[in-house]
């Protein structure tokens, strides 16, 4: 995740959920709990494994070489497990994140869902959650 | 295009915004007949879940006509009357076969919002909040449906939009509550809340062959509606002792099944609620959780409680000792009207279900704050506001 999104999502989590849920959010990551950055990601499509072998999506292709990718059966015929980790210091693990989703969607829809038109303005209070949604398939704990 | 809008907690208005474009293949442009309030949306008003941007379009409780299709829409065209699911699923992921449709995999344009609180990221819903995926709501002239094929069901022609309405987003809940509860025949059956998706889930477990189904309320109102149409008993929260009128009337067991469809901002007498209230303004816990509480406390010994009312992050004094101990299985999910809506839909074409008494007040967009006032306030005994956009 990029610097700035985190620290969006933070401070959204921060507000939407008081001080309870802030101290839930932070003391998961002192503990380490939460996604190293270069780590390995992973997520499950629901498409058999050679299906998926044979061509990847093309958001991983456009990647080649700057990351690796590694195709696992998932159990119990619950598809494929596609797990990516960065080579590269410029692909960020939001980059990952985003990749994997929509690889994904396109795998299991043939689409990637675009937002809905915006009826919104920017105002002082929702700048966090702007911030936040912009980079919304990069962020999270995938 | 005329859309209501939010701008602030405690603060809506009635202004303009772009009309919806396509912007995926599988989408339709829906021109709405009629949206309704939901008490869900008094959370976001609320600004108990602050997901919300000055300028949110909410609804998403809906029935409308197709007037555009997307280029991988099959089974709508222009002209075709539907009920849309409030929760968006694209139908092809592993939830969406386990027709665990709210928890779509690719149905949220923000999944990181939820998976940072929740862990996992469950689907999108038209018209509540960035967490859910800001999708423009329903209480609009016009709306985009994504993934139409799987979400939007076309109305037979012997359901009025005015009952068909309800199948999008009350109906389905009250019956996910009901059949993923377990209710078999001849179960107890307790609702927590009469409002439509008490109500609904009530009938639910009726025609489920529940042998006794309890709705416990305050509101005179709502409770007389639950005996006339869902065919419950009910109980007045505010008269009785509910936990020990519930053990009397199952044999001393406590019910089977438990729904609870009350949500967040429960009411409750007593210190309990003035508890609840303080901690819930100092922000020492987000959501008031009282049915939930009575719900495990009153429940049969190896008995199901189901929540189908929203809570946003975390309670405190949440009974775990009594759901450990008596062996409780607790549930709780946001709808899989995908699952329930053709199923409803026919019944409500039989007879068997009705839900036009639930829009008790009828107006036009234009009078959409106000609405929402009187469905907050419960003035004139209202129980759900329907906006006619059009």
């Amino acid at each position: 995740m990029k610097p700035m999104t985190r620290a969006a999502l933070v401070i959204t989590a921060t507000a939407a959920l008081g001080g309870t849920s802030y101290r839930v959010i932070t003391r998961r990551r002192r503990s380490g709990a939460a996604p190293a950055a270069g780590r390995r990601h992973v997520i499950t499509v629901n498409r058999p494994l050679d299906e998926i072998a044979e061509v990847l999506p093309e958001p991983l292709n456009a990647y080649h070489g700057t990351i690796e990718v590694q195709l696992r059966a998932a159990p119990a015929d619950r598809g494929t497990e596609i797990s990516a980790r960065a080579l590269d210091d410029k692909v960020s693990d939001g980059d990952i994140r985003r990749l994997l989703r929509e690889s994904r969607s396109l795998l299991e829809v043939g689409d990637v869902l675009q937002p809905g038109g915006p009826t919104t303005e920017p105002t002082a209070l929702n700048s966090a959650l702007r911030g936040a949604t912009r980079h919304g398939r990069e962020g999270g704990l995938l | 295009m005329k859309a209501l809008q939010w701008q602030g907690v405690n603060k809506l208005a009635v202004g303009q915004v772009p009309d919806p474009e396509i912007r995926n293949a599988g989408d339709v442009i829906v021109k709405v007949n009629r949206t309704v309030t939901c008490g869900s949306d008094l959370h976001l008003l609320g600004g108990y879940i602050p997901f919300m941007e000055k300028g949110d379009v909410l609804g998403h409780e809906f029935v409308g006509e197709v007037v555009e299709t997307g280029s991988g829409v099959r089974n709508h065209r222009v002209g075709d009357r539907v009920v849309v699911s409030s929760f968006i699923a694209c139908g092809h992921c592993y939830y969406c076969e386990q027709q665990l449709f709210s928890l779509c995999d690719n149905g949220n344009t923000n999944p990181a919002i939820t998976e940072t609180l929740w862990g996992q990221a469950p689907g999108g819903c038209f018209g509540y909040s960035h967490a859910m995926g800001g999708n423009p709501g329903s209480h609009a002239e016009y709306i985009r449906v994504p993934f139409a094929d799987v979400g939007a069901f076309t109305v037979p022609d012997a359901v009025t939009d005015e009952r068909a309405l309800f199948a999008s987003d009350s109906a389905s809940t009250g019956w996910m509550g009901a059949d993923l509860g377990g209710v078999k025949p001849g179960d107890v059956v307790a609702v927590w809340g009469a409002g439509a998706v008490g109500q609904m889930a009530a009938r639910a477990a009726v025609l489920l062959g529940a042998e006794r189904v309890i709705v416990i309320d305050r509101y005179e109102n709502r409770l007389r509606q639950a005996e006339k149409f869902s065919g419950a008993e009910t109980l007045n929260y505010e008269r009785t002792e509910v936990e020990a009128e519930l053990r009397e009337r199952s044999g001393g067991r406590g019910p089977d099944v438990c729904i609870e469809a009350v949500g967040m901002e429960a009411h409750t007498p007593g210190a309990q609620f003035l508890y609840d209230q303080v901690k819930q303004q100092l922000r020492l816990q987000t959501d008031r959780p009282a049915a939930v509480r009575d719900a495990i406390h009153a429940c049969r010994k190896g008995g199901s409680v189901f929540v189908l009312g929203v809570y946003a992050g975390f309670v405190d004094k949440f009974p775990l000792g009594a759901l450990m101990n008596k062996g409780l299985t607790v549930r709780g999910a946001q709808m899989h009207g995908q699952r329930y809506i053709p199923m409803l839909l026919d019944r409500m074409a039989s007879g068997e279900l009705v839900t036009e008494h639930l829009a008790t007040h009828t107006m036009p967009l234009d009078d959409a704050p106000t609405g929402y006032r009187m469905f907050k306030d419960k003035e004139d005994d209202c129980v759900r506001a329907v906006f006619l956009p059009n």
